[in-house]
């Protein structure tokens, strides 16, 4: 088979592996801020429920997370599933399991705002929820980036563990296209894919920066 | 107050996305997995790295013996053909939650004869040795402290845990390998000395990579393919068995099987000759 041909396979699969970046992104970043008040909550409850949920999700593998929310309808509440829940699978996955590291990396954004300015908030009459939204998520986006861009290139990378649903993004493409020429050449092709993906992502993030840089 | 709110939030976007997967599952299960395929599709589950059975072609559509006679049965039953790549070592998983009706890909029947219903047996397969021209090894006796690579789960495999288990004790190693593509690259670069495989595989690796292999003239096992269905589903087996048997009489089998006589189907098939 050509060139051109295997190419055109590999986008197809790319386009797969983007869908899974893009909702994955769309879902785990708010799910993940909403984890992060919960692992700051005051109520002792709710801050242990989180941490535990956190440090499930960050200490087991995301590999067998997927195996478990593909098959656990099937095998603990014996839900017949059909072919298509094998997407809705991998983001579920993938979210529940982005949310955690998303959540602690706002954490540590949010932590690191000095308490003065909360105390300048109140004095000047902004309640809770203005305080947060217009004075301290603002800067916290602006701290967190680094990380979270850190996080998203780990994600194009990770989304080739979908293998193991046999979703069909690149990897699987890949490994596919890899048997039926009996060669290795998809799987470097592959990897040159994965690394222009990361380009691109890199690139905007860096965009993001400069363009959130406004005070200096 | 803030807090709250925001926990609510959480409880119900988690709450939603749960439901909203089940629903989505509810409403589109197969009741092909129960039964006839009475919603019209048919899901053949196949491991897209096992060509010739199955695998991906050069327009990204996936082919093979055992898919061109699936289609074939679909098509003759009015039935909406769906191939569906698995994770060979998810097939139980996926066949038993009904993602997919069948278990259709140069599917062994010997030592899993009640772990599904079994279709007829189509196909009189053997698993070989395969090893470079060069090394010197001529009979499995020559394979005596040698390293040999294996698919995992296959039925390769199985035959060196079991019946050949003393001619497995002589190796100095058994390697597993998830697919035969790196399997054969381990060989190609002279990792491991001999694999024991399918032999319409090995055919179609050894035509695929050129000259510099021969597979042993002994063999390691012999044994036949099947259809594979979740266990007590009689009902579909009944349904696809008598359509591929209408295929073995009127001559569409044995066309079907010409198309990947290269790999030596046309010699190995046990119906309709």
């Amino acid at each position: 088979m050509n060139i051109q041909m295997m190419f055109m396979q590999l986008v197809k699969g790319m386009g797969s592996s983007i869908e899974i970046f893009i909702l994955t992104l769309l879902f785990a970043l708010p799910l993940g801020l909403i984890l992060s008040f919960g692992r700051m909550s005051h109520k002792s409850l709710v801050q242990v429920i989180s941490k535990f949920y956190i440090s499930v999700m960050r200490g087991t593998p995301l590999m067998l997370q997927l195996i478990v929310v593909y098959f656990a309808p099937y095998y603990v509440f014996k839900i017949q599933i059909s072919s298509g829940y094998r997407f809705t699978a991998v983001i579920i996955a993938f979210v529940l399991n982005y949310a955690a590291y998303f959540a602690e990396i706002y954490r540590a954004g949010i932590e690191s705002i000095p308490v003065g300015q909360y105390e300048a908030a109140k004095v000047l009459g902004y309640s809770r929820a203005q305080t947060f939204v217009k004075i301290i998520l603002p800067q916290v986006i602006k701290r967190i980036l680094p990380p979270v861009t850190n996080e998203t290139i780990t994600l194009v990378k990770d989304t080739s563990l979908a293998f193991v649903l046999a979703e069909a993004e690149m990897f699987t493409i890949a490994k596919q296209i890899a048997a039926r020429e009996t060669s290795i050449m998809p799987l470097m092709a592959a990897g040159v894919f994965y690394y222009v993906f990361n380009l691109a992502v890199a690139g905007f993030m860096e965009y993001l920066e400069r363009r959130l840089n406004y005070y200096r | 107050m803030m807090k709250k709110f925001m926990a609510l939030i959480c409880m119900a976007a988690m709450t939603a996305g749960m439901l909203a997967g089940c629903g989505s599952k509810a409403e589109t299960a197969s009741p092909a997995a129960e039964g006839g395929a009475s919603d019209n599709t048919f899901v053949v589950g196949f491991d897209a790295e096992f060509p010739p059975y199955g695998s991906m072609d050069e327009n990204g559509e996936y082919v093979g013996f055992d898919l061109d006679l699936a289609k074939e049965v679909c098509a003759r039953r009015g039935w909406e053909f769906v191939a569906q790549p698995i994770d060979w070592d998810s097939k139980d998983m996926e066949l038993n939650s009904g993602s997919i009706d069948c278990i259709w890909n140069g599917f062994t029947i010997q030592g899993r004869e009640d772990a599904y219903t079994w279709s007829v047996p189509y196909v009189d397969n053997s698993q070989v040795f395969v090893v470079p021209t060069e090394s010197g090894i001529a009979s499995q006796a020559d394979l005596e402290g040698k390293v040999v690579g294996v698919q995992k789960d296959s039925s390769a495999l199985a035959a060196l845990e079991g019946d050949a288990a003393d001619l497995a004790a002589g190796f100095s190693a058994l390697q597993q390998y998830g697919d035969y593509n790196v399997a054969f690259m381990d060989l190609e670069q002279g990792a491991i000395d001999a694999l024991a495989i399918d032999i319409g595989v090995a055919k179609y690796q050894i035509n695929s990579r050129g000259e510099g292999f021969v597979i042993l003239e002994e063999q390691l096992a012999s044994e036949q393919y099947g259809i594979g269905f979740k266990l007590g589903n009689e009902s579909l087996r009944d349904q696809v068995e008598e359509t591929l048997m209408e295929m073995v009489e009127d001559g569409t089998f044995m066309k079907i099987a010409e198309q990947y006589s290269d790999f030596g189907l046309t010699d190995s098939i046990c119906l309709g000759k």
